[in-house]
C-alpha cells in the first residue's frame, strides 16, 4: 500500500521459507526462526492446497461451466439444446444490456468519484494531531462497513422518499418540488451512489489514512519550513504522495463498481420501469432466475469478463505510467 | 365453543388412535428424533403453530429457513431440484406457481402419499391422500399447487382474497357514504370505481392536493386485480402442458391495461410504491383513502398504522371476486423426510390449523370448508370498524375462477408492470409504453 511497507516487505522476504533455495541450510544460520525456516517443502503442499482445492471447485470449476453453458440454450429444469454464437450475437443487439452497461458506469463514477475525495478529506482531519479520540472516530467509520445492504437500502429508502423523504423535505422547504429519485436515471444512480458512498467512505478513510501515517514528517517539516501552508502541504506533500494508494482504491472501487446488485435489486428487482438502474450484474441475474435463460445469463457473464479485463489492462497500464513517473524523481 | 367441539372430537378420535395402534403395534414410531427443513417466507409457518405441533410431537424438530435476496425461494428450490437434493417442505408463492407446475418432476406427488396416523390424535385420519383432502379446499386455489401433469405438488395454506380497504373518515370528509353496503354500491365496475376516485379527488383542498393526495394508493394495482377476476391470463389452456400464449391477444390483458391506464391518467393515485415507507407513512397520514387488500394485507395496515384503529373499513372489490398473493406448502422429491412432511402438512393446513392462523394473522383460509363455519363467518375486526371481514373476503374468493398459470407468467407480469409504472411516471405515453411491453415479452419468450 505505502512505499514504506513495500520496503519492509522486501527487508523482510528472506523469513519466507518458500523463497529460500535452501532452507536447512538457513534454518541453521538463523537460529531463532527455526521453526518456520526449516519447513520442507514437501509440508507446503498440503498447506496450501485448501486453496487450491477450493479455488478449483467455487472458482475455475464454474468459470468452465458458464463458459460450456454460454453456448447452449439451457435450462436446468427443461433440458438443454446447443446455440451456437447464438446468446452473444442477441446480447449485443440487446439494447438492455447496453443499457445496463451505461447504469453500471454511471453509478460506478457518481459513487467512486466523489467518495474518493470525500475519503481523503476525512483521512486528513483524523490524521490531525489536534483531534481528539482518534480511535474512537476510526473505528466508528467502520461501522456502515458491515451493516447489511438491505437493511441500508430501507433507510435510504426513507431518506429519498418521494413524498415523506427527508432529503425532499428539505428540498421542499426551499420551494423546490418533490424530485422523485426512483423514476429519475440520475437521480436513482445518486440514490445508489450514495448508499454504496455511505457503506464505502469509511474502509477508504482508513486505507488513506494508513497511508498517509506512513509519510515521513520529515517531508512537512521541511515544506513548513520553506513556508508552506497547510493547504499546500496537502496539495503537494499528501496527495502527490498518496499517488499508489489512489490507485489501489480505483481499482478495488471498480471491481466493486461493477458487481453493484444488491442495492438496485432491493430498490426494484427489475431495475426501475425504465430499467434506469438496471446494473449488469441484476441484468445477469434476472435472465438467470426471473426470465430462466441461463445460457443467454452466462454469455452476459462473459461479457462481464471481457469488460473487467479491458478495465482492468487500462489500470495496469496507469498504474505503470504513475510508478514509472515515480522512479524518474 | 368451538374449542369444545374440538376437544371432544378429538378425544374420541385418539380413543380410535389407541385402539388402531395397539392393533397395528407400531407406536415406536414415535421415538425416532426427526428434523423437517422448511424453506418458507413471511409468516407463512406461524410460530404459534410450530409450538402446537412441537407439543404434539416432541421427536420432531421443524427447522425454518428464510432467505433476504431470493424470498420466495424460486432460485434456491431450482438449484436443490438440478442437484437432486433440498429441504423437506417449500413453500411456493403464487407468482412461481405457473413455473413450479410445469415442473412435477421437482416435487413428490402427493397423490402417491398416505398420511401416517402420527396425527391422528390431532384430527388427521391415517391412510388418506392428498385427493382425499382435496374437497377440503376452494377448488381454484386447489389448481394453484397441481401440476399440469395432473400430479398435486402442493397445498394451499391462504387465499389473498382482494377487497377495498378505505377510510371511513377521509370518505366522510369527501362527502361519500360511509356504511360498507353503500361504499360497495358506489362501484359495481372499476369504471365506477374510478369516477369515484375522480369525485372524492375533486372535494380535496388546494393544499391536501399540493401534498400528494390522492383516492388510492397507487393505480398500478388495479391491473392485477383486474386480471385475476377473467378465467384466462397469459395463457390458455390448450389441453398441452405448456399451454398457448395469449398475452396480445387475450382480451382480459388489454381490459386490464386499459382500465388501469385510464385509471392512472385520471390521476385518481398517488403514485406511492407499496412496501415503500412513503407508503406506511401515508397510511397513517391519511394521504389515500383506499388500498386493495389481499386478506394478508390487514395485518399489515395494523401493524403499520396502529393510530388508524376504527377508522378503516372493508367493503366489496369492483367487478367481483378478487385474488391477490397466497402460498402452496410442497414437498420436493428430494425430501429426506417425505412421510413427516406430508403428515405435518396435513395437519398444519387442516381447516381447524387454518382458522387459528386466520384468528391470529388475519391469513384468510384456502380452506372453503370453513366458509360456511360460524367461527370464520361471525368473525369480525375491531380494526376494522368491526366489519365482518371473514364473510366479506370469502364471499369474495369464492368467486374467482381458476386459471391456467403458465410458466413464464412472472416474467410477464413483471414486464407489464414496468409499462405501467413507465405511463404512471409520465415518462412515456400509454401506447408507446404498451410497444416497449411487447418487445419486453417477446425478449423474455424467444431465445
Amino acid at each position: 500500500m505505502s512505499q514504506l511497507k513495500v520496503k519492509e516487505g522486501r527487508r523482510k522476504a528472506p523469513l519466507s521459507p518458500w523463497k529460500s533455495a535452501n532452507p536447512k541450510k538457513s534454518a541453521k544460520a538463523a537460529k531463532p526462526i527455526e521453526g518456520v525456516a526449516s519447513l520442507d517443502h514437501r509440508f507446503g503442499i498440503p498447506f496450501i492446497a485448501p486453496f487450491f482445492v477450493i479455488f478449483l471447485i467455487f472458482g475455475l470449476a464454474p468459470v468452465l461451466y458458464s463458459i460450456y453453458i454460454s453456448f447452449y440454450k439451457w435450462d436446468p429444469l427443461g433440458g438443454s439444446t446447443f446455440n451456437g454464437v447464438q446468446n452473444f450475437v442477441t446480447l449485443w443487439s440487446d439494447s438492455d444490456f447496453w443499457l445496463a452497461i451505461r447504469n453500471t458506469f454511471s453509478i460506478w463514477a457518481l459513487s467512486t468519484f466523489p467518495q474518493m475525495a470525500m475519503a481523503i478529506g476525512l483521512a486528513a482531519i483524523l490524521r490531525s494531531k489536534r483531534l481528539r479520540a482518534a480511535s474512537f472516530w476510526r473505528t466508528i467509520f467502520l461501522v456502515p462497513n458491515i451493516t447489511s445492504v438491505i437493511a441500508i437500502t430501507i433507510v435510504f429508502q426513507q431518506l429519498f422518499g418521494r413524498d415523506f423523504g427527508i432529503i425532499n423535505g428539505i428540498l421542499g422547504l426551499f420551494g423546490a418540488d418533490h424530485i422523485d429519485f426512483i423514476e429519475g436515471v440520475v437521480p436513482s444512480h445518486i440514490q445508489i451512489a450514495s448508499m454504496i458512498t455511505w457503506r464505502w467512505i469509511g474502509y477508504n478513510t482508513l486505507i488513506f489514512l494508513a497511508s498517509m501515517l506512513a509519510i515521513p514528517d520529515e517531508l512537512y517539516e521541511s515544506a513548513s519550513v520553506d513556508g508552506a501552508t497547510k493547504w499546500q502541504q496537502f496539495i503537494y506533500v499528501t496527495l502527490p504522495q498518496l499517488k499508489n494508494t489512489i490507485t489501489f482504491v480505483l481499482v478495488v472501487g471498480t471491481i466493486g463498481g461493477l458487481q453493484v446488485f444488491a442495492e438496485p435489486q432491493q430498490l426494484d428487482p427489475s431495475g426501475g420501469s425504465s430499467k434506469q438502474f438496471l446494473t449488469l450484474t441484476l441484468f445477469l441475474y434476472n435472465q438467470a432466475f426471473v426470465n430462466n435463460k441461463y445460457g443467454y445469463a452466462a454469455a452476459i457473464g462473459i461479457a462481464i469478463t471481457v469488460i473487467v479485463l479491458i478495465i482492468s489492462t487500462i489500470n495496469f497500464l496507469i498504474t505503470r505510467r504513475i510508478s514509472n513517473d515515480g522512479s524518474r524523481r | 365453543m368451538r374449542k369444545k367441539t374440538l376437544f371432544k372430537g378429538s378425544i374420541a378420535v385418539s380413543t380410535a388412535a389407541i385402539l388402531a395402534a395397539g392393533v397395528l403395534g407400531t407406536p415406536a414410531r414415535a421415538a425416532d428424533p426427526v428434523t423437517i427443513t422448511i424453506w418458507t417466507f413471511g409468516d407463512v409457518i406461524q410460530r404459534q403453530l410450530v409450538q402446537e405441533y412441537k407439543n404434539l410431537h416432541p421427536e420432531i424438530t421443524l427447522q425454518i429457513k428464510k432467505s433476504d435476496l431470493d424470498p420466495l425461494n424460486g432460485t434456491n428450490m431450482v438449484t436443490a431440484c438440478t442437484s437432486k437434493t433440498g429441504p423437506d417442505i417449500v413453500a411456493v408463492e403464487v407468482q412461481y406457481s405457473g413455473y413450479w407446475r410445469s415442473y412435477p418432476k421437482c416435487f413428490t406427488d402427493l397423490r402417491k402419499m398416505k398420511t401416517s396416523e402420527a396425527n391422528v390424535v390431532a384430527g388427521v385420519p391415517a391412510g388418506k391422500t392428498a385427493l382425499d383432502f382435496k374437497k377440503n379446499y376452494l377448488p381454484w386455489r386447489w389448481e394453484q399447487g397441481v401440476g399440469y401433469d395432473d400430479s398435486v405438488i402442493g397445498f394451499p395454506t391462504d387465499v389473498g382474497g382482494l377487497e377495498v380497504a378505505y377510510r371511513v373518515d377521509l370518505f366522510k370528509k369527501a362527502g361519500l357514504p360511509t356504511e360498507r353496503g353503500a361504499v360497495g354500491k358506489l362501484w359495481p365496475t372499476w369504471e365506477k370505481f374510478i369516477s369515484t376516485g375522480v369525485k372524492y379527488n375533486s372535494k380535496l383542498s388546494a393544499a391536501d392536493k399540493k401534498a400528494g393526495k390522492g383516492f388510492i394508493d397507487n393505480a398500478g394495482t388495479l391491473y392485477a386485480a383486474i386480471m385475476n377476476q377473467g378465467t384466462e391470463k397469459y395463457y390458455k389452456n390448450d389441453g398441452t402442458d405448456s399451454g398457448k400464449l395469449v398475452y396480445d391477444t387475450n382480451p382480459q390483458v388489454k381490459l386490464a391495461w386499459d382500465t388501469t391506464i385510464k385509471a392512472t391518467e385520471a390521476g385518481i393515485g398517488t403514485r406511492i410504491g407499496q412496501y415503500t415507507s412513503d407508503w406506511n407513512i401515508g397510511m397513517n397520514k391519511g394521504t389515500f383513502a383506499t388500498i386493495l387488500a389481499p386478506a394478508w394485507m390487514m395485518d399489515y395496515i395494523k401493524q403499520q398504522a396502529p393510530d388508524t384503529t376504527g377508522k378503516w373499513d372493508i367493503a366489496d372489490l369492483p367487478g367481483g371476486g378478487g385474488n391477490q398473493g397466497g402460498t402452496q406448502l410442497t414437498v420436493p422429491s428430494y425430501a429426506q423426510h417425505s412421510q413427516e412432511a406430508y403428515d405435518f402438512i396435513t395437519w398444519y393446513l387442516a381447516p381447524e390449523q387454518q382458522l387459528k392462523v386466520f384468528k391470529i394473522y388475519g391469513l384468510f383460509p384456502a380452506a372453503s370448508v370453513l366458509y360456511k363455519d360460524a367461527a370464520l363467518l361471525d368473525y369480525k375486526d375491531p380494526f376494522f370498524n368491526n366489519a365482518p371481514v371473514g364473510k366479506i373476503y370469502s364471499e369474495g374468493v369464492s368467486k374467482v375462477k381458476p386459471i391456467f398459470e403458465g410458466k413464464l407468467q412472472r416474467a410477464i407480469d413483471q414486464a407489464i408492470g414496468a409499462g405501467l409504472g413507465r405511463v404512471a411516471a409520465k415518462k412515456m405515453t400509454a401506447a408507446k409504453s404498451w410497444a416497449q411491453v411487447i418487445v419486453d415479452i417477446k425478449k423474455v419468450i424467444n431465445n
